[in-house]
């Protein structure tokens, strides 16, 4: 057999071509934010969160995705905050900032002007500092009015440190003075809720519950799709912002170890795709699983289907996570590819993962790229983290720690 | 009201609207051609080209002792070997046997990745049953599909055939392209009278210098477009005058039901005799084309393209046949579609 990879290098690819690596001028790890900017000059600007200080974000101009080059990187004024998470809508970037600890200053939401890409303006920051807050997590901005979050807040104390995140809706129709329209936590987990706290899931797999993706879309504009970790994944009637209700629930935990993390939703099909997060080292959460549902009836969805996990012999060992993550949610801004056959997904050491759901009873995989080890990697091996694809259909993979980002073409 | 659950199917009746023909899938070229033609030698260039980088080479040795594969395998050689036996008859089992242990092995990390598979059979193989089982194993064709049949030429013994054997034409015929070996030896004129003799026995197949082809395997390996759309064969001698290949062109929009029904008819009458049918077909409802393959009596499972590849979206079926000329053919779709021929 010709074998063009070493043994022991890890890389694989199938059906994926890559164009590029850029490490970021050495600060490779990139967190939950990767968004793509076309610029007034017609370049097109790649706007990455990274995953921890001293780097706040990066643009890459990605015009040219075989041959990108930095245009800016900022830095955070303190080494105990991350950005991890951000999204472009027009010319207009929201930034989401998150502390190592409740209490901890600086955390919040910020409006960056970025219509010269190589100089980010700061339109407004909205802090979310608080006792018990640890700040903004992950955000969504898609239609350039309101911005959906896993936040803490100075005014919202669980009783429980794990479950500060809650969902949070900020109008920002005024950017220079973005205000809360509407929250919603799950009832029981604040202190002074008259619902009994929740069941937490057993020591070791306890990883709060809490918000994390927030994802609307125009075709329904009243539902957030929200991801809310150990309470698995919620429908939520967003009509009226300042009161979101909820419409259904769905949780698979336990049996299984939780940290529901994305629900996509595709319209067309009535189907939902959620992805539970793997969060423990060595395959010791194993399985974290993108799972399909029939969400033909929103009060109900039932789940249908897993995709086919990576194998956990050949992953579990390899050093860090394995398993599901983050998607490419179909983002509903013009640099954003759609596909409602094709879910593409990161799994960290397990790489980035292409299935055709054309039969949502049958996933099957098509194609994956798993990169060697990058120079540098804390865990050893790969850790993709997250997912963007472009309107062109070019791919942006990023590695949590040290790889930077992937530039790949699909061939699938 | 609750959708209906074929809501959650979406897309098309074809399923997954692909970019290309197998897109997704890991090709499997089939490389044919008799004994001392230069199969090996060909493959073995190939691999030393990035073109063909993580690639498996499974080989089908004919009237060897039977060698266990595995036994090669973990000896670190470079190619698997299928135990004796030509691979159209008991060794196909085989080769269906290894492409799965192959995948399964792939997806355990038991085996490195291979994004590709080459297939040399035996010099007295005819390809169709081995072409076959991307039709008839349903497990194999989710995995895999024909990356294409190459036919390797001796050039030197192919020029001096007065009468080509029918296996050979066979192999001829049905290719989707012809490797040329030994036209040095050949001379440029013999060279240029067997390269038309090839294009009328098959003249949708490309005649590719094997010099050429070891320099830039990608003219082998990849998948072939179709269909080229050349003229129908118009000379033929002996054995040769048995086979046909021909285009049959529908400007109309096909309902698929009516393709279908007219090309059960066909195979079930005259299955044998149909040794391939590849093309495009322009159905009714659909943005792209659908790829047909027809083995005999087997058909893969269609599949949608996203587009058409040019501003042509006439159906355009290329039919290699046995004793069956194009207008038995189109006079049974005229039938049974109420066409002028």
């Amino acid at each position: 057999m010709t074998i063009s990879v070493l043994p022991g290098d890890q890389g694989s690819t199938l059906n994926f071509k890559l164009l590029a690596n850029h490490q970021l001028g050495g600060f490779g790890g990139v967190g939950e934010g990767v968004s793509v900017q076309i610029a007034k000059d017609g370049r097109r600007i790649l706007w990455l969160a990274h995953e921890s200080a001293p780097k706040n974000f990066t643009g890459l101009d990605v015009t040219d995705p075989k041959n990108p080059k930095v245009v800016v990187q900022t830095a955070l004024p303190h080494s105990y905050l991350r950005s991890n998470s951000l999204e472009v809508t027009g010319d207009v970037m929201a930034v989401a900032y998150q502390a190592q600890k409740p209490g901890m200053t600086g955390t919040g939401l910020e409006l960056w002007d970025i219509s010269v890409p190589e100089s980010p303006k700061s339109i407004a920051f909205m802090s979310t500092d608080g006792a018990a807050s640890r700040g903004v997590h992950q955000l969504w901005f898609c239609d350039g009015e309101f911005v959906h979050m896993a936040s803490g807040a100075p005014d919202f104390v669980p009783h429980n440190v794990l479950d500060d995140q809650c969902y949070r809706i900020i109008d920002v129709r005024n950017p220079a003075k973005p205000v809360e329209a509407g929250r919603w936590w799950l009832p029981g987990t604040r202190v002074g809720d008259t619902a009994p706290q929740p069941k937490r899931h057993p020591a070791g797999s306890d990883s709060g519950f809490r918000a994390h993706n927030t994802n609307v879309y125009p075709q329904r504009p009243d539902r957030c799709y929200l991801g809310y970790l150990d309470a698995g994944m919620f429908i939520m009637d967003i009509a009226d912002k300042s009161n979101p209700k909820v419409i259904s629930r769905w949780d698979n935990s336990p049996p299984y170890a939780g940290f529901t993390h994305t629900a996509l939703p595709l319209f067309d099909r009535g189907l939902l795709i959620v992805t539970d997060e793997s969060v423990l080292d060595d395959g010791a959460d194993y399985p974290k699983l993108v799972w399909v549902l029939d969400a033909r009836d929103e009060t109900n969805p039932v789940p249908i289907a897993t995709f086919p996990p990576p194998d956990y012999a050949k992953f579990a060992k390899r050093g860090g996570r394995m398993g599901a993550h983050n998607l490419h949610e179909n983002t509903p801004v013009k640099t954003s590819w759609f596909s409602d056959q094709v879910i593409v997904g990161t799994f960290f050491n397990a790489g980035l993962r292409a299935y055709d759901i054309s039969n949502p009873y049958q996933p099957k995989e098509i194609a994956h790229f798993i990169p060697p080890a990058p120079t540098g990697a804390p865990t050893g091996s790969i850790q993709i983290n997250d997912v963007h694809i472009d309107e062109r259909g070019i791919v942006y993979a990023v590695d949590r720690h040290a790889g930077g980002v992937y530039i790949l073409e699909m061939d699938f | 009201m609750i959708a209906h659950p074929a809501q959650l199917f979406g897309g098309g009746r074809f399923g997954r609207r692909l970019p290309r023909p197998g897109a997704g899938k890991v090709p499997v070229t089939v490389v044919t051609g008799f004994l001392g033609a230069g199969k090996t030698t060909l493959i073995r260039a190939a691999l030393k080209h990035p073109y063909a980088a993580n690639s498996v080479v499974i080989v089908n040795e004919f009237g060897e002792i039977g060698i266990d594969d595995v036994l090669i395998r973990t000896s670190t050689e470079e190619v698997l070997l299928i135990g004796n036996g030509c691979m159209c008859c008991a060794a196909r089992h085989d080769l269906q046997r290894i492409l799965r242990n192959l995948y399964a092995e792939r997806e355990t990390g038991a085996i490195p990745p291979f994004a590709r598979v080459i297939v040399e059979t035996s010099g007295l193989a005819d390809p169709g049953p081995i072409l076959q089982i991307f039709h008839a194993d349903r497990t194999l064709a989710d995995h895999y599909t024909l990356g294409g049949l190459v036919t390797v030429i001796d050039g030197v013994l192919a020029s001096r055939a007065e009468a080509a054997d029918a296996v050979w034409i066979e192999q001829v015929v049905q290719a989707d392209s012809l490797i040329l070996t030994k036209s040095d030896i050949l001379g440029a004129e013999d060279a240029a009278v067997l390269t038309s003799r090839l294009a009328a026995i098959n003249p949708q197949a490309p005649v590719i210098e094997s010099e050429a082809a070891r320099t830039d395997p990608a003219l082998f390996l990849q998948q072939p477009v179709l269909p080229l759309q050349k003229a129908d064969r118009d000379s033929h001698h002996g054995h040769e005058a048995d086979y046909q290949s021909f285009v049959l062109r529908f400007e109309q929009p096909f309902d698929w039901a009516l393709f279908t029904r007219a090309m059960d008819a066909l195979v079930a009458s005259r299955g044998e005799d149909i040794l391939r049918v590849k093309g495009f077909v322009d159905v009714a409802g659909t943005a792209g084309p659908v790829v047909v393959n027809y083995v005999r009596h087997l058909a893969s499972l269609p599949e949608e393209l996203n587009a058409w590849p040019d501003a042509d979206r006439a159906t355009r079926l290329v039919f290699i046949t046995r004793k069956l000329g194009r207008a038995k053919v189109a006079a049974l779709f005229a039938g049974l579609l109420g066409l002028d021929d």
